[in-house]
């Protein structure tokens, strides 16, 4: 009989049970979207933060000193420490090799310019270099993929074009030199001409120099198979009381925080795995990047959960106020229950029940609704999917269910204190 | 003993008193009426007897028991074992079949028995509408899915609140004959009616007047209605709102 009675008000009151379940459905779409973005946002956040350069900069052991005592700048043209250009590619074999998103050699020289009787920076990189790693997977990776926010007049090098070279568009400016013409650079190697196939816009200190394939810079440098140093973009986790412990001294953390920290994406867990692979190379975390991307991260979560407790919030007030006009307009109903012998408990558990299941229909489909909200949110901010999380399924069960719960309390206390001779004598 | 005996009920709500001290004795199988003007007490009464709602004084006693400050639980207990409720307006819950219904009593009483619940309906006139809801049914129709609904755990007092208030004469008669009927069973019933048809049918009628009982008239019919007159200026003097036995 009591689940002829469910069943009766399920059914037979549609109208209202369908209002129920919409506001279930809203706030469980709400909960589902925003949690499965909040659970992926720090992906998507950290992918759109990649396009914005390397977190991670990774230097000769003695190029790291003198920044250390002298303020000299990484890789300023003045240090004669390098790195080997064959170790590069053990960079994507560390144990977060998929979080290495992009990374890109500099090998740095003075190179002198006869037209304008100075001297100016020559930058040898990659631009779109393919490399064969030595797990047998390829990639290409470089300056094209790096610093897409550049703006060319032009075009981008090409890793094979040995006469040619990328103006900054201060140089150009000041050499009075354009796309297509010819530039000529002093080197060790002696006068070379160059002709200029882009110009740039970084709006950094890089409008000054000059860029070139690396391979052209280690001849006209002397520095075959060198580097100076190494731009890394890895997607990183924040940093945190541990991270930021490991990063003074790995050495002072105990075993089982040492796995913690070197099993996590942190920037100093990526940093200590790169000086793993590199010899002789110090690799630090730009720390104003890092910090950024953290700080961005931290907050747009803090941003998602706040809108889905608020989302939540706003469906427990919509249901409750739902179900307890529902359960007032059934007073004489109730009443009657009562009347008939019905104490507050089977009463109270009829009528939670109907709301429970009305919550389980309308929370089913306000999780699949909230699945393509998510999709929704997922193209029209980051210009991809969102990934479906499974935990969100028992997150939002259990938080329908306190929702529908807490917004029945009203009702079920209405119950509690109503007389059956009120509601169905008037007194 | 006596199936229900009011001793000294009075009550009050707030400074309102609605029953003044009220003696009644009913007698297992008899049929009284309750008559008097809106506001009178008749329905405190009735709540009063139908153990949903507690006298402020006096002894109120059900089958020997004292149920006069019983817990609400309790209350509940003997409502459900102990009496049937027809009511003016019916009170059928409708989204549940006149079946259902039914069934919805013997749910909260022991267990449901559709057969039962049938047989119920049956003697009613009603077998062939089990499966209709209540809005698929006349007010004359819903008022015997009422009847049903108070008989079907053979209570041993049926209380109806003006149970032809809301039916046309025709339906009145019906309604009127199966309480004649379960009368004639043996059921005790305390019928609060304002229409003096419905009174007739009783064996006694009790006037209420502003909380007292203003007389009480045996009705063998109702042309020769021996009125018991309750002095209300006696009553008055001995600061008493009325008494009478059966």
């Amino acid at each position: 009989m009591f689940w002829r009675m469910v069943k009766g008000a399920l059914f037979r009151q549609r109208g209202k049970m369908l209002m129920i379940a919409f506001t279930v459905a809203l706030g469980a779409s709400l909960s589902t979207a925003m949690l499965n973005v909040m659970l992926d946002v720090g992906d998507k956040v950290n992918q759109e933060l990649k396009t914005y350069g390397a977190n991670i900069n990774v230097i000769p052991k003695g190029a790291s000193l003198l920044d250390d005592l002298y303020g000299v700048g990484e890789g300023a043209g003045v240090s004669d420490k390098y790195l080997r250009e064959t170790e590069l590619g053990n960079i994507k074999t560390i144990f977060w090799a998929f979080n290495i998103v992009d990374f890109t050699p500099y090998l740095e020289i003075k190179a002198g310019l006869p037209a304008e009787g100075g001297e100016v920076k020559l930058v040898g990189t990659w631009f779109s270099h393919h490399l064969e790693l030595p797990t047998g997977e390829a990639l290409n990776t470089g300056m094209i993929n790096m610093k897409n926010w550049w703006e060319i007049a032009g075009e981008w090098l090409a890793d094979g074009d040995e006469d040619a070279a990328m103006l900054g568009s201060l140089l150009a400016a000041q050499s009075g030199l354009t796309v297509g013409d010819s530039l000529t650079v002093t080197t060790a190697a002696g006068p070379v001409s160059l002709r200029v196939k882009g110009i740039f816009n970084a709006g950094s200190d890089e409008d000054g120099q000059i860029f070139v394939p690396l391979p052209v810079a280690q001849r006209l440098g002397g520095q075959e198979g060198l580097v100076s140093r190494v731009e890394v973009s890895a997607l990183t986790t924040p940093d945190n009381a541990l991270s930021r412990r490991a990063a003074q001294n790995p050495k002072s953390l105990s075993i089982k925080e040492w796995e913690t920290w070197y099993c996590t994406a942190y920037v100093s867990a990526i940093c200590y795995q790169i000086d793993e692979v590199i010899t002789n190379a110090v690799a630090k975390p730009i720390r104003q990047v890092a910090e950024s991307e953290g700080a961005i991260l931290e907050k747009t979560q803090l941003l998602m959960l706040l809108i889905t407790i608020l989302s939540l919030v706003a469906s427990a007030l919509g249901i409750s106020n739902l179900v307890t006009a529902s359960v007032m307009e059934r007073g004489r109903e109730i009443g009657l229950l009562k009347a008939v012998g019905a104490n507050n408990g089977p009463v109270s558990w009829l009528v939670l029940t109907e709301i429970l299941l009305t919550g389980i229909i309308g929370g089913v489909a306000g999780y699949f609704a909230g699945l393509g909200f998510a999709q929704v949110i997922g193209h029209s901010v980051f210009n991809s999917a969102i990934d479906i999380k499974p935990m969100v399924i028992p997150i939002v069960a259990v938080l329908v269910f306190f929702v529908t719960l807490a917004g029945s309390v009203p009702s079920i206390r209405y119950i509690l204190s109503l007389r059956p001779a009120e509601v169905l004598h008037g007194r | 003993m006596s199936l229900l005996e009011l001793r000294g009920v009075s009550k009050t709500y707030g400074n309102v008193r609605a029953l003044w001290d009220i003696d009644l004795t009913v007698e297992e199988g008899q049929w009284i009426a309750i008559m008097g003007p809106s506001g009178s007490g008749k329905t405190t009464m009735m709540n009063i007897v139908g153990c949903m709602d507690r006298p402020s004084q006096g002894e109120v006693r059900l089958g020997g028991v004292n149920i006069s400050q019983e817990s609400g639980k309790n209350l509940t207990a003997i409502r459900r074992d102990k009496i049937g409720l027809i009511f003016q307006q019916f009170h059928l819950i409708n989204y549940l079949t006149a079946l259902e219904n039914v069934m919805v009593a013997q749910y909260y009483h022991s267990l449901p028995d559709e057969k039962e619940a049938l047989l119920a309906l049956e003697r009613v006139g009603l077998k062939e509408r089990a499966k209709h809801l209540p809005s698929q049914l006349s007010g004359g129709e819903q008022q015997r899915v009422c009847i049903a609904r108070a008989l079907i755990n053979y209570p041993m007092l049926i209380l109806a609140d003006e149970p032809t208030g809301n039916l046309d004469e025709a339906n009145e008669k019906v309604v009127l004959g199966i309480l004649r009927q379960l009368h004639q069973e043996g059921s005790a019933i305390i019928v609060v009616t304002h229409d003096p048809e419905v009174a007739e049918e009783a064996q006694r009628t009790v006037v209420l007047e502003h909380g007292r009982i203003a007389r009480i008239i045996e009705n063998d019919k109702w042309n020769k209605w021996n009125s018991v007159e309750n002095s209300a200026a006696n009553n008055e003097e001995n600061g008493k709102g009325g008494a009478a036995d059966a």
